[in-house]
């Protein structure tokens, strides 16, 4: 009985302690970021979330410009590639920390130190306006003369995803650097991230692109005139990572939030939100073909973090983007 | 007695006066110093390594290039649009003046973010407007606004009241006198207008166009938003894009960017100056009566005219960012069983970032309004009464911060702020470095029209005052401030409608939390949720016409000159 007294005390106190706050830094939609926090309130209630949302390339600008003044503010980071935060764990950044929940998680998709941790998985693949007379069903169809000028893709300048997706390609035997020469050549327009791109094709301004699935097949879902295609080579992907800094000011509530988002519940809404979570023994969302029967691409995410500076610089100089 | 009592008051006034200006000057002009000071040394020494380097580079100079074409083409559109509005609102016996000046100003006051993102939804292959009338561009045309063209057509637009302020001003100081001269002495309609108004009008459309390039090349909001998607930039987007993907970083290069945009700026603000100079024509004969050309059987065709043009420019964009808030995903038609809400319940309700972006630009407004009204009123009345050397340098100084663009405004406060002197604090990533930002852009705003308001006051009331024994703050307080206050009230107001409104500035100075509307709307966009940036600008265009409405109605109560758009 005593027990039972201390123990329900504790838990009032528990719950009615001071309210701590988590700043969060993330690249998801922001509509998919608020779901996010208010799911994790509720299940935390006692800790608040401020949030921040960005693309990943700004965000990390801003980052940085913070820690040079000394005064970073997230604790946490969600965002769209590990292969950012492999950089940043190299270089003392983040802190490792080992989740409970990384025991139901293939060893592929969290860092083995406990630096950063995997949420789901976002391919990118082929998305068209339902408008057009011939469907692509290739990456190779987006270089075809015929549709000169009238393809859209997110620029990786921007996007951590357009960056994972371009080092995939590129390291390709088959695509290469000359399919992205060829998909200069062929006008495609590389600006912004991935929902700018989403945009152009969906208002039939560019009608073909590349995109993330999740922004393709919940919009079609909406109502939007899209389709989403996964091309026969495959498709990139990324994982959406997070990661708690060195330099967090909370890092229990930041634990808290990493073990919420790799649970069972954290990662029933990211099925209930368009995505494919990356927790086993999970489905996938309505419209995603089964999980076994998409055919990933190769992708090695430490020749990506080498060689990300000049595949920018590469791309750069092939778009002519600033 | 007397005399040592005057003496006693003279030197609190000077004392005074000479703490006011420190703080004025370390507001205001220390920035762009500092600017100057990164712009002209290299890791600490000077040098123009540096500035050769960022010249040098091909996006610089065709930045450069796009920024002055688009400026420059933008203020002849403007100067088209505005200068036929000012001539024949003026000059003639149209009728709703009122009404039509009202809803020409709307635009000026509408951030230009906004206006981009409107008139995108009424253009382009999926224009639910263009569907309807069935003259939408095939699939696969481009979207027309992404363009030079696009982003010179909206900088007309956008600035075209500047335009017609500043002329309807001229206009209104030509005496009757002339026109009924001209007319006695047989010409009629085009010929005293050509002849005679014109010629005489011509300084004040020269301040106004120099005013307008400025502006324009300084504008942010619309090349950012069309310019972007098309890869097409302008100095200031290069500035914005260099320093949100590489962070700071690259505050050298920038620097030597903001310093380029600032060389064209004042060439055109110099340009402005020689204008107002020229502008002190002797006129003879009463302004009292203003002119009224009859239009005859042409009045009705040509108001008809103008609200076509007032509703293409104002009503049509405002009708294609409602569709846009009020479907359910992008590129879905607007009917009746396709409405959905969704949008607006969630940038409204769901989202922190927009009521943390109200709070901050209410806030930042408010304060900047505040704050500017208590430290330009007594300094502009001390300047008056005593012109040392000091006070007459600020003066032809402090509209700097103003006219120069707010890129350049913001790289400054950056370098200015980022490490603040004997401390290791810094004020980067805060919302104090948006507010001081603000308070020296709009320094000169409230200034000006409290100076001009005091320049007209006789200096025997504050003596007689002073005779009494009344106290330095005293007589600020109960005679100079009420007779200033009507000025004062209108700066407060232009600067509250236009921080509330801001983007250029906070767009390279927000940081987590600290958001302001502008920003949140462009990012919204940025980021592809359409519908919600469309959502969020309808209400603030709402909030801000409502705010018009409210002082447009008060008018009447306040006295002569306090509303900006009725001067």
């Amino acid at each position: 009985m005593k027990s039972v007294l201390t123990s329900s005390a504790f838990a009032l106190l528990a719950s009615t302690a001071i309210a701590d706050t988590i700043t969060l830094y993330t690249s998801q939609p922001n509509a998919d970021a608020q779901r996010t926090v208010d799911a994790f309130m509720a299940a935390n209630p006692g800790t608040e979330v401020d949030w921040v949302r960005d693309g990943t390339t700004k965000l990390m600008a801003r980052l940085r410009a913070e820690i040079e003044a000394g005064n970073p503010q997230p604790d946490v980071l969600l965002i769209a590639d590990t292969v950012t935060l492999e950089g940043m764990a190299q270089q003392g950044l983040l802190n490792a920390y080992s989740s409970p929940e990384a025991e139901n998680y293939d060893a592929a998709l969290f860092s083995p130190k406990g630096f950063y941790y995997s949420t789901k998985l976002i391919t990118t693949g082929l998305v068209y306006n339902t408008g057009v007379e011939t469907a692509p069903t290739s990456w190779g169809d987006l270089s075809d003369a015929s549709i000169k000028g009238q393809i859209a893709m997110p620029s990786p300048l921007y996007s951590g995803a357009a960056l994972i997706h371009l080092a995939t390609l590129t390291s390709d035997d088959s695509l290469g650097w000359d399919y992205y020469e060829g998909l200069a050549a062929n006008g495609v327009r590389a600006q912004g991230g991935n929902g700018g791109t989403f945009k152009a094709v969906a208002s039939g301004e560019k009608p073909y692109g590349m995109v993330v699935d999740f922004l393709a097949i919940r919009n079609k879902a909406d109502g939007s005139p899209v389709e989403f295609v996964f091309p026969e080579e495959g498709v990139s992907y990324v994982t959406e990572p997070v990661a708690i800094l060195s330099s967090a000011k909370n890092v229990a509530g930041a634990e808290k939030f990493v073990d919420f988002l790799l649970s069972e519940d954290g990662q029933d809404l990211v099925l209930d939100m368009g995505y494919i979570p990356a927790r086993d023994g999970m489905g996938v969302p309505a419209g995603f073909p089964a999980r076994d029967d998409i055919k990933l691409m190769a992708f090695d995410p430490a020749e990506a973090l080498a060689n990300a500076d000049a595949n920018k610089a590469k791309f750069s100089e092939l778009f002519g983007a600033e | 007695m007397f005399a040592a009592q005057y003496n006693g008051g003279s030197r609190s006034e000077a004392r005074l006066l000479s703490a006011i200006l420190v703080v004025a000057i370390c507001l205001t002009l220390a920035p762009v110093l500092r600017l100057f000071v990164e712009g002209v040394t290299y890791q600490g020494d000077p040098s123009l390594t540096l500035m050769r380097d960022v010249l040098a580079q091909p996006s610089t100079l065709s930045a450069l290039k796009h920024s002055l074409i688009t400026a420059g083409c933008g203020t002849l559109v403007s100067l088209v649009l505005g200068s036929a509005f000012a001539f024949l609102v003026a000059l003639t016996d149209l009728r709703a003046k009122a009404a039509l000046v009202f809803c020409l100003m709307i635009p000026m006051m509408i951030p230009p973010q906004i206006t981009a993102l409107s008139w995108v939804q009424i253009m382009g292959p999926s224009s639910a407007l263009l569907k309807t009338l069935g003259i939408a561009p095939p699939l696969g045309a481009p979207q027309p606004l992404y363009s030079p063209e696009g982003i010179i057509f909206l900088l007309g637009i956008q600035h075209m009241s500047i335009i017609f302020l500043t002329l309807r001003a001229g206009l209104r100081s030509v005496p009757q006198d002339v026109v009924e001269a001209a007319r006695i002495s047989g010409a009629k309609g085009l010929r005293i207008w050509w002849q005679v108004v014109l010629p005489l009008t011509l300084p004040s459309l020269g301040a106004g166009t120099a005013i307008t390039f400025v502006t324009a090349l300084g504008n942010f909001g619309i090349p950012a938003m069309l310019g972007i998607p098309a890869g097409y930039a302008t100095l200031p987007t290069l500035v914005y894009q260099k320093l949100a993907g590489m962070g700071t970083t690259v505050l050298a290069e920038v620097s030597v960017l903001a310093m380029l945009i600032g060389v064209v700026a004042v060439a055109g603000i110099l340009l402005q100056r020689l204008f107002q100079t020229r502008q002190k024509l002797h006129l003879v004969g009463s302004t009292s009566r203003p002119l009224v050309l009859p239009l005859g059987k042409a009045r009705l065709p040509v108001e008809i005219l103008l609200w076509a043009v007032i509703f293409a420019i104002l009503v049509l964009p405002m009708f294609g960012l409602l569709a846009t808030s009020l479907i359910p995903a992008y590129g879905v038609p607007l009917r009746l069983d396709t409405v959905s809400i969704a949008s607006w319940q969630e940038v409204i309700f769901r989202q922190p970032s927009t009521s943390r972006a109200f709070t901050n630009s209410f806030g930042l407004a408010m304060g900047a309004s505040l704050v500017l009204v208590v430290i330009c009123f007594p300094l502009a009345w001390l300047m008056e009464r005593r012109k040392n050397r000091l006070a007459r340098l600020f003066d032809s100084l402090l509209d700097l911060p103003y006219a120069l663009p707010g890129v350049v405004l913001s790289i400054a406060m950056i370098l200015l702020l980022i490490k603040l002197p004997f401390t290791d604090a810094t004020l980067y990533g805060t919302i104090w470095i948006i507010f001081l930002a603000y308070i020296a852009r709009f320094f000169a705003v409230m200034f000006r029209p409290v100076q001009a308001s005091l320049k007209q006051f006789d200096p025997a009331m504050d003596e007689a005052a002073q005779s009494v024994g009344a106290s330095l703050y005293r007589r600020l307080r109960d005679v100079i401030f009420p007779l200033s206050a009507p000025a004062a009230a209108a700066g407060a107001i232009l600067v509250f409608l236009t921080a509330f409104n801001e983007v250029t500035v906070s767009a390279l100075l927000w940081s987590s939390g600290t958001e302001t509307l502008g920003v949140v709307i462009f990012n919204l966009d940025d980021s592809g949720e359409t519908g919600m940036a469309s959502a969020l600008a309808m209400t603030i265009v709402l909030v801000v016409i409502v705010l018009m409405a409210l002082i447009q109605l008060l008018s009447r109560r306040f006295p002569k000159g306090v509303v900006p758009w009725q001067t």
